[in-house]
Order: C-alpha cells, then sequence, then structure tokens
C-alpha cells in the first residue's frame, strides 16, 4: 500500500494528520509507505491536483475527493460521520479507507 | 497589534446591508472582534460555538466578524457567499466585508479564525485563539475569549491576553 500526504505548510494540520496515518495503519496492522509532499506554489498545487490541506491518497485514491473545488494554497475540510465539519479526518474514516483499499 | 493598542477604527458593509464602524458599538462595555470567513474549516469547526457564544453574551457584548479574504481566488469568500452563510446559519452579529483588507492589516491579522477581545475604552485586552480544543467542544479546558470577556465585564484584567491564533491564513491579494 502506498499513502501519499499533501500538504501546504501554513495550514496547521499536516503533523496531525500524518500522526492520524500512522495511528490507523497501526491499529489495521497494515504496513504503507507513506510520501509526504509539500505544496509551496499554485504551480504545484495545479500539478499535484491539491484542493488544500491534508490532502490524503491511499493507491491514488483521495480521501473525500471534492471534484467542484479549484486547485489551491489552503486548508481543506472534511465532513466527519457525525456531519462536523473538520480541518482533518476522524482516525475511523482513515482506518475505514485503509481497510476499503487492502480489501480492493 | 500588541495588547493594550487601541481598536483602529473602519467602515466596512455588513451583510444586513448597514455599514458598520466602532461607534455602532459604543453602547457595549466590550467588544470582541474576529477575522472569518466561509471556506476555512476551522472556521466551520467553531461556527456553533462562536454563534453560541454571541447569543448568550449579545446583550452585554458586541461581536463582530470581518472577511477580509480574495474573493477572486476563494470565491467561497465572495459577499454573496458571505450573506447565504450568514442567513443560513443564523448569525447573530454582523458579518462584515473587508475589500481592501486594509482593516485585516490594521489589525495585523494572519488567520481566520482570529478574535480581538476590547474592553470598554477600546484597548485590546485578549488576542488569539477562541479556546484550545477545535476539534471536541466537549474536551475544551480553557475558554479564552470567554474567560476574557466574563474578566471584563467585572472590570478585572484576563489572565490570559495572548494564544497564538489557530487557523487558516488570510488569503491576501496579490
Amino acid at each position: 500500500m502506498r499513502i501519499e500526504l499533501l500538504y501546504y505548510p501554513e495550514c496547521p494540520s499536516h503533523e496531525r494528520a500524518l500522526e492520524l496515518i500512522h495511528e490507523a495503519l497501526a491499529q489495521e496492522g497494515v504496513s504503507a509507505e507513506v510520501a509526504v509532499v509539500r505544496i509551496d506554489t499554485q504551480t504545484q498545487a495545479e500539478q499535484y491536483r491539491f484542493i488544500g490541506s491534508p490532502t490524503i491518497r491511499i493507491d491514488g485514491r483521495e480521501l473525500q475527493p471534492q471534484l467542484h473545488l479549484p486547485y489551491r494554497l489552503t486548508c481543506r475540510t472534511f465532513q466527519r460521520e457525525d456531519g462536523r465539519l473538520a480541518p482533518l479526518p476522524s482516525l475511523s474514516m482513515l482506518r475505514e479507507a485503509i481497510r476499503n483499499s487492502e480489501g480492493g | 497589534m500588541e495588547i493594550g493598542q487601541s481598536a483602529y477604527d473602519f467602515e466596512l458593509p455588513g451583510v444586513d446591508g448597514k455599514t458598520y464602524s466602532l461607534k455602532d458599538f459604543a453602547d457595549k462595555p466590550v467588544l470582541v472582534l474576529f477575522f472569518w470567513c466561509n471556506h476555512c474549516p476551522y472556521v466551520k469547526a467553531y461556527e456553533e460555538r462562536v454563534v453560541q457564544l454571541a447569543k448568550e453574551f449579545g446583550d452585554r457584548v458586541a461581536f463582530v466578524a470581518i472577511n477580509s479574504n480574495d474573493p477572486t481566488q476563494y470565491p467561497e469568500d465572495s459577499f454573496e457567499n458571505m450573506q447565504k452563510v450568514a442567513q443560513e446559519k443564523g448569525y447573530p452579529f454582523p458579518y462584515l466585508f473587508d475589500a481592501t483588507q486594509a482593516v485585516a492589516h490594521a489589525y495585523k491579522a494572519s488567520r481566520t479564525p482570529e478574535f480581538f477581545v476590547f474592553d470598554g475604552e477600546r484597548d485590546l485586552k485578549y488576542h488569539g485563539r477562541l479556546d484550545d480544543n477545535w476539534e471536541h467542544p466537549d474536551q475544551v479546558r480553557h475558554e479564552y475569549v470567554r474567560d476574557a470577556i466574563m474578566s471584563l465585564l467585572q472590570n478585572d484584567i484576563p489572565h490570559v491576553s495572548h494564544v497564538p491564533p489557530i487557523g487558516c491564513t488570510i488569503k491576501w491579494k496579490h
């Protein structure tokens, strides 16, 4: 499994995002390569199809894709299971995405 | 801006069609001015808490939200979308548009959300984040803005005057 974490350093959520990814992998008992990609410019945002920080892709599949949004340098919103909007996915969302990728 | 400095005056349009400046809030002994926007997930995470706080203290404290983001890059933050969000969420406070970004520059604001709490003389007494847990409202241990409000309403000085804001950067025009 390959996980990509793309982040914009001005958004404060990326360190916790990386922790969550590792927690989710450990709890699922899955080993994976985690590639961390820093996005600093609008050109990079377009090149990496980056709509906000953090963007997490598991085997190329983006967690909560939001196709209507432009590529840009900002924080990104996730909708949690309880409907709340947040700057990070929940641990259970990440675990489920990892499970689905393993199963798929 | 530094603790103790006076609030800068402004003249900004609100989503309700009125134009606001500091004198419009002169009858309240405390002013909570905060930089806000529509698109930032930290704003969304705090939205309900801020609305509740404004409802709770609205008779004694003026709450004023200001959006300074460049809507050409972030169309969710346009004036029209500000009007929609304010109506949908029932904002009990004026939501103002700082189109030139001059107010954000004057206050040296850098994030959304970012809170400035002023006393009756309109001197800055607290600057920073709302509380210490954006993620779990039920696990908040320090409510910095609420504590500052309570202190000022009792003619006291807030115990905490600054905690760095957490949120998205203000989206400056290029």
